[in-house]
């Protein structure tokens, strides 16, 4: 589904945030991308969604080089894809319902269609109760799982999740893993950045370690770090 | 659905923006009504010298009393002047009949002046404009013939001041157009600004550019469709007034009353400010969101 070949991400100030990365990820694959701050792992995730493209190299999406893919196409890719934040980037003045309903208002479905498909997303998440609630009303966790909520809400076949424990404290960062981990069993492909070894450890999915821009380890039924 | 969640949008941006949506509403008002001033101004005075070039005609004066058969020749006498189209004897009765009729209950003409001021009066329409004045300096050269005034001098001079004021006008206008439309600008720059955020995730949910700026131009198109109702309201109301007063105080100026060149006037008004809203909205938004 995802293929990386030889690709390099210079920013305009020069920093070189990735350097010549080899990827490949199938579908309804479960991805940790792991490494220290600063390694290239949300610049990766970036070239997926396309907020920023790469400088060498092609990433392919379903076979479509991403480099090569107009600004006007953009936003048809992005409905494919489904992307959760650290700090959540929910709408401060919308309640939960209003900035999932969003997610699906920008592609021009009908009424009825949100009003079914907002509320099932909302439910996946144990949030139906809270939908007319403001963000800044709910925790930490709870403004999480909205997110992911918005990301999964027209069912994207691609999950990108930044550090989406980033905030949280351990127990809830565990609930957001089994969430995004559920998300991945109905035929979704998750890739999770993340530095939460304890997470790591424990769900022992593929792990992919960057360090300085290059792939440093790639592992099947990972762990978090191989130095003991 | 897409039309009304654009509408209300456009609405939360328009109050969101708070000082400055009212500061570009001020403004829109402001410079229609000037804009419509103008106008209503500019017609006014160009409907006062059609009217006066409409009049195209030369009164000779008689002083002295004169009989019917006597007018008759003296009017058979002006026709055979070259350019003179038709001739018409007023004598003083009838002039002053005439005035007392039209200033009936207006003026108490009968108790400032008692007896009849007005001279006998030859009426003369000439084929031509161009043939008035040598028609008038012929008329006047005959002896009994006391005066001879005509308007065409008057009617000249009218229309190129009403020129020097269209002209300057229209740089008024246009001086306050662009103004106006650098605020709008701004004030929609400062709505985009200040949603950002909301930007960046309508872009990451998979917005198209058309779609996150429709709001913002919807919001400039409502700053110009409130500026245009109130301006209108004012334009009318002010109008409606001035032309009550004036008809108390000058009767003898021609206003335009008739509803169809003012509804004319009100509508171009109206449609400059919701085009300024929409083209001010247009302007920023494309150079804020420029292409992804």
């Amino acid at each position: 589904m995802i293929v990386l070949r030889n690709v390099s991400k210079i920013y305009p100030k020069g920093v070189e945030a990735l350097s010549n990365v080899d990827l490949c990820i199938g579908k309804e694959e479960f991805v940790f991308i792991v490494g220290p701050t600063g390694s290239g792992k949300s610049t990766l995730l970036k070239l997926l969604y396309r907020e920023e493209f790469a400088t060498n190299g092609q990433v392919l999406l379903d076979r479509v080089n991403l480099s090569e893919m107009k600004d006007s196409q953009i936003p048809f890719l992005r409905r494919n894809i489904g992307v959760v934040f650290q700090d959540y980037k929910l709408l401060p003045n919308r309640t939960i319902y209003e900035n999932v309903a969003f997610a699906l208002q920008v592609m021009g479905a009908s009424r009825s269609f949100i009003r079914r498909h907002a509320g099932q997303a909302l439910e996946l998440v144990g949030l139906f109760k809270k939908a007319n609630c403001f963000p800044g009303e709910l925790s930490g966790g709870e403004q999480q799982r909205a997110c992911i909520a918005r990301a999964i809400v027209n069912n994207p076949p691609l999950v990108l999740a930044d550090e989406p424990t980033g905030n949280l404290d351990p127990s809830t960062s565990w609930e957001i893993i089994h969430l995004l981990d559920k998300i991945n069993k109905r035929n979704t492909t998750v890739i999770v950045t993340t530095h939460n070894k304890s997470i790591v450890d424990g769900m022992r999915k593929r792990v992919i370690a960057l360090e300085a821009g290059r792939i440093i380890r790639d592992q099947q039924l990972g762990v978090y770090s191989n130095v003991l | 659905m897409s039309f009304e969640f654009f509408l209300r949008e456009s609405w939360t941006g328009f109050r969101r923006s708070g000082i400055m949506s009212v500061v570009s509403l001020v403004t829109i008002t402001v410079s229609l009504v000037v804009f419509g001033a103008f106008l209503l101004a500019v017609a006014n005075l160009g409907n006062i010298a059609s009217i006066i070039g409409s009049k195209m005609e030369i009164a000779a004066y008689v002083d002295k009393n004169i009989d019917d058969s006597s007018a008759a020749a003296i009017s058979l006498q002006i026709s055979a002047i070259e350019g003179v189209e038709s001739v018409k004897f007023v004598s003083k009765e009838e002039a002053w009949k005439n005035f007392r009729s039209d200033y009936e209950g207006r003026l108490a003409l009968g108790e400032i002046i008692s007896e009849n001021p007005l001279p006998n009066t030859f009426l003369i329409k000439v084929k031509s404009p161009q043939a008035t004045s040598a028609a008038a300096k012929k008329i006047s050269n005959m002896a009994v013939i006391n005066e001879v005034r005509y308007s065409g001098n008057l009617a000249d001079r009218f229309q190129s001041v009403l020129d020097l004021i269209r002209v300057s006008g229209f740089i008024l206008v246009a001086l306050l157009i662009i103004a106006t439309l650098l605020i709008v600008v701004n004030t929609i720059k400062l709505t985009v600004i200040a949603r950002q955020t909301d930007i960046y995730i309508m872009r990451l949910v998979g917005a198209t550019n058309s779609f996150i700026k429709w709001p913002f131009i919807m919001e400039g198109v409502l700053i110009g469709l409130i500026g245009a109702a109130l301006s209108f309201i004012i334009l009318k109301f002010s109008y409606d007034l001035a032309v009550h007063e004036l008809q108390d105080f000058m009767p003898f100026i021609p206003l335009i009353t008739s509803g169809y060149r003012l509804f004319w006037i009100y509508i171009s008004v109206s449609a400059i400010g919701v085009v300024l809203g929409m083209l001010g909205a247009y302007i920023s938004v494309n150079s804020l969101l420029k292409g992804d």
